[in-house]
C-alpha cells in the first residue's frame, strides 16, 4: 500500500531538493550589492508597511474571477482529452481500437462547456470587464 | 387521471374557467345524482367505461341513507360499454319530507357513492347568500348615490327577514329527532371537499330556528339604524351585510368546517366596522375585539380537528366512505367519545376538547373573565354594530356550547357543568355590578349584557326543561331587548354627542315619546313581569333552582342589583330637572320616523312575547328536548338510525 | 436510475432555463441599447418552456439521473413547477421596478433564472454532494440579487451580511455532511440512511443533523439562523425581496423533505430518532421569534421579513408532523404562501411606483387613495394571518391537522404554540391595515395603479381567494406528487395507516363493513 505512494515521496523530495539546491546557489555565487531598497522584504510591488485599509482596485479581482474562470477550463479540459477516445466509442475498447460505432458525444460535450465559456467572454468583453483602462 | 392532467387541470382552475374535475371512475354513471320532489322511483343507469369487462360487485344504499328503497343488488358483469339499471324508490314519511342518502357502487376495489336526495330545500342557502349578493350589488352603485346604496342594503336584508320568518311558520314543531333527519327541517346537504371530507351542509332545528330569525330581524334593523352613516357608505353597507352572511351561516351550518368558516367570516367585517365607522378608540377597541375572539376561534379550530381525527368511520352524504367526518350531527349522535378512552396530553381527551370549545364560545358570550373587549367594543363601535354584537354576536356564545359541547360531549358537560352555573352566577352579579358603577350609558348598557347572558349559563347548566327553554328564550329576549337599548342610547348620542350620564336629566320633558320608548325598553330589560325579559329569567331560575339551590339564590340575588341600576339610571336621564348645561334645547327633538320604525317592531316583539311566550317556545321544545335526553342520559353511539 | 447520455431527456426543464439564462445575456449583447421588456419576454418564454418540458416529461414514477446524483420524481415536478411559476410571477412583479430592473434588465432576470436552475436541482437532490452545490448555487445568486442595486449603501450592506453569515452557515453545513460522509464512507442519502440506522454512533448522526441544519435552516431563515432575514430582506430591491422570500425558502424546503425523509433513518440505535423534537422545537422559536419580532417594526418589508420568518416555522410544523400528511401539508402551504406572499410584496412595489414609501406610516389613508391595492393588500394579510374565506386558511389547516393527526403530547403542543402564534401574528398585519383603512390620509388625492401592476395583482389575489373555494384540484395534485419517490424507500408513510393498526377491533370492524 505505502510502495504505490512512493513517487510522490520522491516528487516531493525532487522539488524541495531543487530549491534548495537554486537558493544555495544563488546565494554562494550572485554578485551581492546590498542597497536599501534591496534589503525590505518584497510583497508584489506594493508598500510592504503601512495601513491594512488600502483600497485595491477592483481590476485586480476582475483578472483573478476571470482567470479562475479559464483555469478550470483547462482543469476540466484535461480530464476530457484523456478519455476522449472512450467517450467517442459505443462499444468496448481493445487498447486504442474501439469496437463499436464512433460518436461525436464527447465532442458535443466539450463544444456545449466551450460555448458557454465563450458567451461568458463575450459578456465580460463587452461589458468592458478586460483591459485595464 | 394522469398527473400531467390533473396539473392541467389545476392550471384551468388559476386562469379562473376550470371546475374540480373528478379522478377516473371505474365506473360511469347517469344521472350524476337522484333527486326525488316526492314518492316516486328514479332509475340510475351504470355504465363500464373502460375497455375490458368490470364485475360490479354489488350496489347497496349507505348505512345511514333512510327512507330509500333499492331493488338491486347481485353482482354483474358489465361488458365494455355495457349498460344496466338500477332502481331507487323514495317513500317519505308523513312528516319527514326530506331524506339525504347515498347509493354505494362496489367496483373494482373502489366504492363510487351515488347522492340521493329528497326535497332538498334552498330556502336556507337563500337566506345565507342574499345578503352576500347585496353586498356585491352595492359595490357596483356609483359614487355618491348614497340613497341608492342604502335602498339596495334595506332591500336584500328583508329577503333574509321575510325567508326567516316564512321558515318559522312552515317549521314543523312537532319535528324532532325521533322524527328523522336528526330533527333537523330545511336541510341541503351535499359534499363540498371530497378530499377531506368537507360538506356543505345546512338546516335548522329548535337550537337554531329562533336564532335565525333574530339574526334576520336585528340585521334589518341595523340596517335602517345605518342610514345616518354618511362616511364611506358603501363599504359600510357591503361589510354590514357581509356579516349578516356570516351570522346566519354560522346558525344554519351543519358542518363543522362549513360552521367554522361562517364564524370566521364574521371576524373580519367586525374588525372594519368597528375600526373604520367607530369613535374616538376605534383602533384599539377594533383590535381587542378581533384578538379576543380570535384566540377563541383558533381554540376552537384545533378542537375541532382534533374531533375529526377521533372520529368514526362513516360515509359521507353521497355515500363515499370516509374515514372521518365534519359533519356536526354524526359528531354527536354516531360518535361515543367517552367510550373511545381517548387521551390528550395526558389528560381525558373529551374534558380537554371542552374546555377549548367552551373557552372558544365563552370568549363571545362574553363570559368573566374573557369580557374585558365587550365594553371596548360597544363604546366605540356605532350604534348599529353595537346592535348586532349585543343582539346576535353574543348568542353565538351560548349557542355554540350547546349545538358544540353540550351536543357533542354530554358527559364532559356534565362534569363541568356545576362551574358553568358559578361561571354564570358571576357573570349576572359581576356584570351588574359594574353596569352600576358606570358614567357612560352604553358602557352601563354593554355591561348589562354581561350580566344578561349570565342567566343563559345558568339556564343551560341547569339540564332542566324549563331551564334550557329559558336559556334559549332569554337569548332571543335579550337580543331584542338590548338592540332597542343600544337604539336608544344612539339616539340621545346622535343629539348630545355625549353618552356621560350626569349631563342629562328631565329629558322626557323635552323628548316624551322617545322617554316612554325608553322606560319601556328599560323595564323589559331589568325584568318586568308582561315584558318577555320577565319570561326568560323566570323559567331560568326555575329550571335551575331544584338543580342548584345555592348559586341559583346568589343569582337571583343578581336581579335586585339589576333592577337598581336599571332604575337609577333611568332615573337620572330622564327624570328630575333638566340639566341647564345644555344652553339650547331645541337640539334634543323627539324621535323621528326612521328612529321610531327601528325601535317600533322590537318594542312589539317585547311586548308580545311578554305576553304571549307559547309560540316561541313551541319552536324551540322540540330541539332542546332532543338536546336535553342527549345530554343527560342518551350518550354514546346506537343511535344512528334516522340520521340525516 | 439512468447514465449521463440518457439523463438528459429528463433534464430537459433545468438544460431550458440554462439555455435561457445564455439567450437571455447573449440577446442583451447583440443588442445596441438595453431592453426591458425583451428580456423580460424572453425570460417568460424560457420559463414556460420549462414548465411544459416538466410537465411534458412528468411520470407518475420516480427514477435516478445522472447515476443517481439527483432524482427525477413527482416531488421534484412539483417544486420545478412551483419554482418556475414563482420566477414567471417575479417576471412580471419586476417590469416596472426601477430598482431591478431600470440599469441592467438582462442580469437580472438572467440571476433569477440561474437561482431558479439551482432552486430545481436542490429540489431533485440525492446525494449530498448535489445538495451542497444546488444550495451554493442558489445562494451565490441571491447574494448578488440582494446586492444588485449598486449603488444603494443599504442593498451593499445586505449582500455583505448575506455572503457572511451564508459562508459560515455553509462552512457549518459541509462539515456535518463530511461528518456523514465518514460515517457512510458514501454521499448519496440512501447510503447514508443505512449507514445512520446501523451505526451505533448516535452521537454523531446527531451532531452531523444540527450542523447540516445550520445550512438549510440558513436557507429558510429558522431561528437561529435568521439574524440575516430582516436587514437582507429590507435592503435588497424589493423585488429580489419577493423573490427570496418564496423561492429559495422553498428551496430550502424541498431538500428538507428530503433530508428527513431520505436520508435520515426513523431510528437511531433502536430508539425513536430526537428528530420531532429537534425540528419542533426549532419550528416553535421559529414562528414565536418571528411573530415577535414583528410586532414592534415600522418598515413593510422589515414586518414582511419576520413575517415570512414566522412563516417558515409553521411549515417546520408540518416537517416535524413528517409522514404523508405532513408532506402534504408543506407543499399546500408553499403554494398558498407563494401567491399571498409574492402578492403583499406586489403591493409594496406598485405603491412605491406610484410614490409611496415601504413606512406604514407613509401607507396611512391608503384604503380611500389607492382602494383596489388595499383590498388587495388586505386579502393577502388575512390570507398570511390565515383566515377563511382565503387559501391561507388551509395552508395552516393542512399544517394543524397534520400534527393533531400524528397526535402525541408533543404535536399537540405543538399545535397549540402554532396555533396562538397565527393569533398573535393578526396584530402586526392588522397595523397595515390600520394605517391602510382607519388613519385619515394626509394628501387626499387618488394613487392611480399601474395597469401591469393592477393586472399582475389581480394574477395573484384572484388564486388566493379562488383556492379557498375550488380547493380540490390543487389538493389533488399535490396528493399526486406524494408517491412513488426516488429511490422508493424515501416515499413519506402515512401517519394514518400507523395510527389505525392500534384502532380497536370495533372501529376496524366498522370500516371494513362501510369499505
Amino acid at each position: 500500500m505505502a510502495v504505490s505512494y512512493s513517487p510522490i515521496l520522491v516528487a516531493i523530495l525532487f522539488a524541495v531538493g531543487f530549491g534548495l539546491v537554486f537558493l544555495a546557489l544563488a546565494m554562494f555565487m550572485g554578485p551581492k550589492h546590498e542597497t536599501a531598497e534591496k534589503l525590505a522584504p518584497f510583497e508584489c510591488g506594493s508598500e510592504p508597511i503601512g495601513s491594512p485599509r488600502v483600497r485595491f482596485s477592483v481590476k485586480f479581482y476582475q483578472v483573478a474571477i476571470l482567470f479562475l474562470v479559464f483555469d478550470i477550463e483547462t482543469a476540466f479540459l484535461y480530464p476530457w482529452a484523456v478519455l476522449y477516445r472512450k467517450l467517442s466509442c459505443t462499444g468496448a475498447m481493445y487498447g486504442l481500437v474501439c469496437s463499436g460505432n464512433v460518436t461525436f458525444f464527447g465532442l458535443t460535450e466539450m463544444v456545449v462547456f466551450l460555448a458557454i465559456l465563450v458567451v461568458g467572454l463575450a459578456y465580460v468583453w463587452r461589458k468592458k470587464a478586460i483591459g485595464w483602462g | 387521471m394522469t398527473r400531467a392532467t390533473s396539473f392541467l387541470a389545476l392550471l384551468l382552475v388559476f386562469l379562473g374557467s376550470g371546475t374540480a374535475a373528478a379522478d377516473e371512475p371505474a365506473v360511469d354513471v347517469a344521472p350524476a345524482s337522484l333527486s326525488f320532489d316526492g314518492p316516486g322511483t328514479r332509475t340510475l343507469e351504470l355504465r363500464n367505461p373502460g375497455g375490458a369487462p368490470l364485475v360490479i360487485d354489488r350496489v347497496t344504499l349507505a348505512p345511514d341513507a333512510s327512507g330509500f328503497q333499492l331493488t338491486d343488488t347481485g353482482p354483474r358483469t358489465l361488458q365494455s360499454g355495457e349498460r344496466v339499471q338500477v332502481a331507487v324508490q323514495f317513500t317519505p314519511d308523513a312528516r319527514r319530507q326530506q331524506a339525504f342518502g347515498g347509493l354505494q357502487v362496489h367496483a373494482a376495489g373502489q366504492v363510487r357513492g351515488v347522492p340521493l336526495r329528497a326535497g332538498s330545500s334552498w330556502l336556507l342557502t337563500l337566506l345565507i347568500f342574499f345578503p352576500l349578493v347585496g353586498a356585491a350589488l352595492i359595490l357596483f352603485v356609483p359614487t355618491g348615490r348614497h340613497a341608492l346604496t342604502r335602498a339596495i342594503a334595506l332591500a336584500t336584508s328583508l329577503v333574509p327577514l321575510a325567508a326567516s320568518v316564512l321558515m318559522c311558520l312552515r317549521f314543523d314543531r312537532a319535528f324532532s329527532q325521533a322524527t328523522g333527519n336528526g330533527g333537523l327541517q330545511f336541510i341541503q346537504h351535499v359534499v363540498w371537499i371530497p378530499s377531506f371530507n368537507v360538506e356543505y351542509f345546512v338546516g335548522v332545528d329548535g337550537l337554531s330556528v329562533t336564532m335565525v330569525l333574530l339574526t334576520a330581524l336585528i340585521s334589518t334593523i341595523a340596517v335602517l339604524a345605518s342610514f345616518g352613516i354618511d362616511k364611506q357608505v358603501r363599504g359600510y353597507f357591503a361589510l354590514l351585510l357581509l356579516l349578516e352572511t356570516g351570522m346566519l351561516g354560522t346558525f344554519c351550518a351543519l358542518d363543522f368546517f362549513l360552521f367554522y368558516i361562517f364564524w370566521e367570516l364574521m371576524l373580519l367585517p367586525m374588525y372594519f366596522l368597528i375600526g373604520i365607522w367607530g369613535g374616538t378608540r376605534k383602533e384599539y377597541a377594533a383590535i381587542k375585539f378581533f384578538l379576543y375572539t380570535l384566540v377563541g376561534s383558533v381554540l376552537i379550530l384545533l378542537a375541532v380537528i382534533a374531533l375529526y381525527y377521533s372520529s368514526s368511520p362513516t360515509t359521507l352524504v353521497d355515500g363515499t366512505p370516509a374515514r372521518h367526518t365534519f359533519d356536526m350531527v354524526k359528531l354527536a349522535y354516531a360518535n361515543d367519545w367517552e367510550g373511545k378512552g381517548l387521551s390528550l396530553l395526558g389528560f381525558d381527551f373529551t374534558k380537554v376538547v371542552w374546555v377549548a370549545f367552551f373557552i372558544g364560545f365563552a370568549i363571545k358570550i362574553p363570559m368573566f373573565p374573557f369580557h374585558t373587549w365587550l365594553p371596548d367594543a360597544h363604546v366605540e363601535a356605532p350604534t348599529a354594530i353595537s346592535v348586532i354584537l349585543a343582539g346576535v354576536l353574543l348568542k353565538m356564545g351560548t349557542y355554540g356550547i350547546l349545538r358544540v359541547n353540550f351536543a357533542m360531549l354530554p358527559l364532559a358537560t356534565q362534569w363541568a357543568a356545576t362551574t358553568m352555573a358559578v361561571f354564570g352566577a358571576i357573570n349576572i352579579l359581576y356584570g351588574a355590578f359594574c353596569a352600576f358603577g358606570q358614567r357612560d350609558l352604553k358602557k352601563l348598557v354593554a355591561y348589562s349584557s354581561v350580566s344578561h347572558m349570565g342567566y343563559c349559563l345558568v339556564g343551560m347548566a341547569a339540564f332542566t326543561r324549563s331551564g334550557f327553554n329559558g336559556a334559549m328564550l332569554q337569548m332571543f329576549n335579550h337580543g331584542t331587548i338590548t338592540a332597542m337599548l343600544f337604539l336608544l342610547v344612539g339616539v340621545l348620542y346622535d343629539r348630545a354627542h355625549t353618552r356621560e350620564i350626569d349631563r342629562f336629566g328631565g329629558m322626557a320633558t323635552q323628548m316624551p315619546r322617545y322617554a316612554a320608548l325608553f322606560g319601556f325598553a328599560f323595564m323589559a330589560s331589568l325584568g318586568l313581569p308582561g315584558l318577555s325579559g320577565f319570561i326568560g329569567e323566570v323559567l331560568v331560575f326555575l329550571g335551575a333552582f331544584p338543580v342548584y339551590r345555592v348559586i341559583t339564590l346568589v343569582a337571583m340575588s343578581g336581579v335586585i342589583v339589576t333592577a337598581a341600576y336599571h332604575l337609577w339610571a333611568l332615573q337620572r336621564v330622564q327624570l328630575g330637572r333638566w340639566n341647564e348645561s345644555w344652553r339650547d334645547r331645541t337640539i334634543f327633538n323627539d324621535l323621528t320616523a326612521r328612529e321610531t320604525l327601528t325601535l317600533a317592531p322590537l318594542a312589539a316583539v317585547v311586548l308580545v312575547l311578554g305576553f304571549w311566550p307559547l309560540p316561541m317556545l313551541q319552536l324551540v321544545d322540540n330541539g332542546l328536548m332532543d338536546l336535553l335526553r342527549h345530554v343527560t342520559g342518551l350518550h354514546g353511539a346506537g343511535t344512528l338510525a334516522g340520521l340525516p | 436510475m439512468l447514465d449521463n447520455a440518457h439523463s438528459l431527456r429528463a433534464f430537459l426543464p433545468e438544460l431550458i432555463v440554462a439555455g435561457t439564462v445564455l439567450a437571455v445575456l447573449f440577446v442583451d449583447l447583440l443588442a445596441r441599447r438595453p431592453h426591458v421588456g425583451r428580456a423580460a419576454a424572453l425570460t417568460a418564454v424560457g420559463l414556460v418552456a420549462a414548465g411544459a418540458a416538466t410537465v411534458m416529461t412528468m411520470r407518475a414514477d420516480g427514477y435516478g439521473l445522472f447515476f443517481g446524483l439527483i432524482a427525477r420524481d413527482p416531488l421534484a415536478d412539483f417544486f420545478k413547477l412551483l419554482f418556475l411559476a414563482t420566477n414567471l410571477l417575479v417576471v412580471l412583479i419586476s417590469l416596472r421596478a426601477r430598482e431591478a430592473t431600470d440599469e441592467s434588465a438582462a442580469e437580472f432576470f438572467a440571476l433569477t433564472l440561474t437561482t431558479t436552475a439551482g432552486m430545481m436541482l436542490m429540489a431533485s437532490a440525492t446525494d449530498l454532494l448535489t445538495a451542497f452545490l444546488s444550495l451554493e448555487t442558489v445562494s451565490i445568486m441571491s447574494y448578488v440579487l440582494a446586492g444588485f442595486r449598486r449603488r444603494s449603501r443599504e442593498s451593499a450592506e445586505a449582500a455583505l451580511k448575506y455572503v457572511i453569515y451564508g459562508g459560515v452557515a455553509s462552512g457549518v453545513m459541509l462539515y456535518g455532511m463530511s461528518l456523514l460522509y465518514g460515517l457512510a464512507g458514501s454521499t448519496s442519502f440512501t447510503a447514508v440512511r443505512l449507514a445512520c440506522a446501523h451505526t451505533p454512533a448516535a452521537a454523531t448522526v446527531l451532531l452531523a443533523v444540527v450542523l447540516c441544519l445550520a445550512g438549510f435552516g440558513y436557507k429558510i431563515a429558522s431561528v437561529p439562523f435568521h439574524m440575516w432575514c430582516p436587514d437582507v430582506y429590507q435592503g435588497a430591491p424589493t423585488p429580489v425581496t419577493a423573490f427570496l422570500s418564496v423561492g429559495p425558502k422553498a428551496a430550502g424546503f424541498a431538500l428538507l423533505v428530503r433530508f428527513f425523509g431520505g436520508s435520515l433513518p426513523a431510528e437511531l440505535v433502536g430508539a425513536p430518532a430526537p428528530w420531532p423534537i429537534l425540528l419542533g422545537l426549532i419550528a416553535a422559536a421559529t414562528m414565536t421569534v418571528g411573530n415577535l419580532a414583528a410586532l414592534a417594526q415600522t418598515n413593510l418589508k422589515r414586518l414582511l421579513a419576520y413575517s415570512s420568518i414566522a412563516h417558515a416555522g409553521y411549515v417546520l410544523l408540518a416537517l416535524c408532523a413528517g409522514g404523508s400528511d405532513g408532506t402534504r401539508a408543506i407543499l399546500l402551504y408553499l403554494v398558498t404562501y407563494l401567491f399571498m406572499n409574492l402578492g403583499a410584496f406586489l403591493v409594496i412595489i406598485a405603491v412605491a411606483d406610484a410614490g409611496i414609501g415601504e413606512e406604514i406610516a407613509e401607507w396611512r389613508g391608503l384604503g380611500r387613495r389607492a382602494p383596489w391595492a388595499a383590498v388587495a393588500m388586505a386579502i393577502f394579510l388575512f390570507s398570511l394571518t390565515g383566515l377563511p374565506p382565503l387559501a391561507g386558511f388551509f395552508g395552516k389547516f393542512y399544517v394543524f391537522a397534520a400534527l393533531l393527526a400524528r397526535g402525541g403530547s408533543l404535536m399537540v403542543t405543538l399545535a397549540v404554540i402554532g396555533i396562538l402564534n397565527s393569533a398573535v401574528s393578526l396584530y402586526f398585519y392588522a397595523r397595515v391595515l390600520k394605517a391602510m383603512y382607519f388613519e385619515a390620509p394626509t394628501v387626499d388625492e387618488p394613487l392611480p395603479l399601474a395597469r401591469l401592476h393592477a393586472a399582475t395583482l389581480a394574477l395573484l389575489a384572484v388564486p388566493t381567494v379562488a383556492l379557498f373555494l375550488v380547493w380540490s384540484p390543487l389538493q389533488r395534485f399535490v396528493d399526486s406528487s406524494l408517491g412513488q419517490w426516488y429511490p422508493a424507500e424515501m416515499r413519506p408513510r402515512s401517519a394514518q395507516l400507523d395510527r389505525s393498526v392500534k384502532r380497536s377491533s370495533v372501529q376496524l370492524a366498522n370500516t371494513s363493513a362501510t369499505k
